[in-house]
């Protein structure tokens, strides 16, 4: 069932319309995203090739004739609104607006902090959106922020605190949650679990949706020495709401998960045998910064239109 | 307790993941020891591109301080950052704009940024900066901001 609906600024009527919550757990797993189109005032889940929605290329993104979905950093908008004026007249247009989160830490080993729980539901229902996404990471710890996405132990202790805190956080948010793996420069030393039973068993026992980054499976790949082609295959890709697709730069015997450089071929060349072994629903592209001129930019989004086979959006 | 797939809820060792998580972001960002097991190489890497990905975080807020910096802006900033948590962008920049007036290096239009962020806001190096409500002037390297109900004007530019 999938609806637009004008006027998604109202509100919704709060976690009992949540299609996931503490108990969804393995009975949701799976499915839990096709919950999303149920949400009163909710726009459709996330479909075709989308883009990352950034202050700066606002005006670029506004002016793609058939964009039906974007990103949003959620910890830029404010609860209350309104959204910023580029943002808004995309609501207005229907596409649907997926916020972001960054900061919620949520591979913490303390729980989760629920006033940014709050805010990330609070802006969920600001733009209407049909689900939310978040990380398998931790970015602070003893009080001191990281400023950016840490990997965790893949150990069984890790996968019980995310566990924990994805189900804190689903028993506030308005729709399903939406979690992506990071790319990690270094590992910790007492992994347990391979990175797609760390990743499974998260997803079974929370019922969350995958948000699956093909540049970091490339990245990670490419750091650890291993195949990700192997990865791929053991990814439970029937579970992917969506996927990020993101540029990146070789720097010191290291591939770095950048978002400030040209897709790479090998990236886009994933994207295909993503594509091959199972279609996810949509591709975004995340670019946050050293914005290229328009043409280049709008050549990256029908390169990954051309590989996933969507139709093209500019 | 645990869930209905068996799995311990995070109870009992979740004091040791706290502290090892903790230990690490000392590692990453407060010039803390490199904690047992891990790669030295592949922490450092990480260590060097959240300095990096910080530094452009900070020119956002700080885009004249950057820009006046040029391209030393990003040995400047991670020589400073290095070792020092992020109390967030708006404040890293604010701490490095004033040690670089203390050594005399803080270059014109960074000047011209510090005056009008200083006669805005009143900041103490401690806490969040506050918005001012009475009327201010902000010097600095010859630079004079003014602020009046809220908006601010550069009513001289800095010294060239």
């Amino acid at each position: 069932m999938r609806r637009r609906v004008r006027g998604r600024m109202r509100r919704m009527t709060g976690p009992g319309t949540a299609t996931t919550g503490p108990d969804a757990g393995a009975a949701g797993a799976g499915r839990a995203g096709a919950g999303a189109g149920e949400v009163a005032g909710a726009s459709p889940g996330p479909a075709g090739v989308g883009i990352g929605w950034r202050p700066e290329i606002g005006g670029f993104v506004a002016d793609l004739p058939g964009l039906r979905f974007v990103e949003v950093v959620a910890e830029t908008l404010a609860p209350h609104g309104p959204p910023p004026a580029g943002l808004a007249e995309l609501v207005e247009r229907g596409v649907t607006v997926v916020p972001h989160g960054v900061k919620l830490s949520l591979g913490g080993a303390e729980p989760v902090d629920p006033a940014r729980v709050s805010h990330l539901a609070r802006v969920a229902e600001l733009v209407g959106a049909p689900l939310v996404s978040e990380h398998i990471a931790f970015v602070r710890a003893g009080g001191v922020e990281a400023g950016h996405l840490l990997p965790l132990p893949r150990s069984r202790e890790a996968v019980a605190a995310v566990v924990a805190n994805v189900r804190r956080a689903q028993a506030e948010l308005p729709v399903p949650l939406a979690l992506e793996p990071i790319a990690a420069l270094f590992d910790w030393p007492d992994d347990e679990l391979d990175e797609a039973d760390f990743l499974t068993e998260i997803l079974d026992a929370t019922g969350a949706t995958l948000l699956l980054d093909i540049a970091n499976v490339h990245a990670n790949a490419r750091n650890r020495g291993t195949d990700p082609l192997a990865l791929l295959d053991r990814l439970p890709l029937g579970r992917v709401a969506y996927v990020h697709v993101a540029g990146g730069a070789e720097q010191g015997g290291f591939y770095h998960d950048t978002h400030t450089h040209p897709v790479p071929p090998v990236v886009l060349d994933l994207v295909g045998e993503l594509c091959a072994r199972h279609r996810p629903p949509a591709l975004l592209l995340e670019r946050d910064g050293h914005w290229p001129p328009a043409p280049e930019l709008r050549a990256e989004l029908d390169a990954i239109a051309a590989a996933s086979g969507y139709p093209v959006v500019t | 307790m645990s869930d209905d797939r068996g799995h311990p809820a995070p109870s009992g060792r979740s004091g040791e993941l706290a502290a090892r998580q903790a230990e690490l972001v000392a590692t990453l960002v407060a010039g803390g020891p490199l904690p047992p097991g891990f790669a030295p190489g592949p922490v450092d890497a990480a260590r060097r591109a959240l300095l990096r990905k910080r530094a452009g975080d900070v020119a956002r807020h700080w885009p004249l301080l950057a820009a006046g910096l040029g391209a030393a802006w990003p040995a400047t900033f991670t020589g400073w950052a290095a070792g020092r948590p992020t109390n967030g962008s708006l404040r890293d920049g604010w701490d490095l704009a004033r040690e670089l007036r203390e050594r005399g290096e803080l270059p014109p239009l960074g000047a011209e940024e510090l005056a009008c962020r200083e006669a805005a806001s009143r900041y103490d190096g401690a806490g969040a900066p506050r918005r001012r409500r009475l009327p201010a002037l902000a010097r600095t390297g010859g630079a004079v901001a003014v602020q009046l109900a809220g908006r601010v004007r550069l009513l001289r530019p800095a010294r060239r």
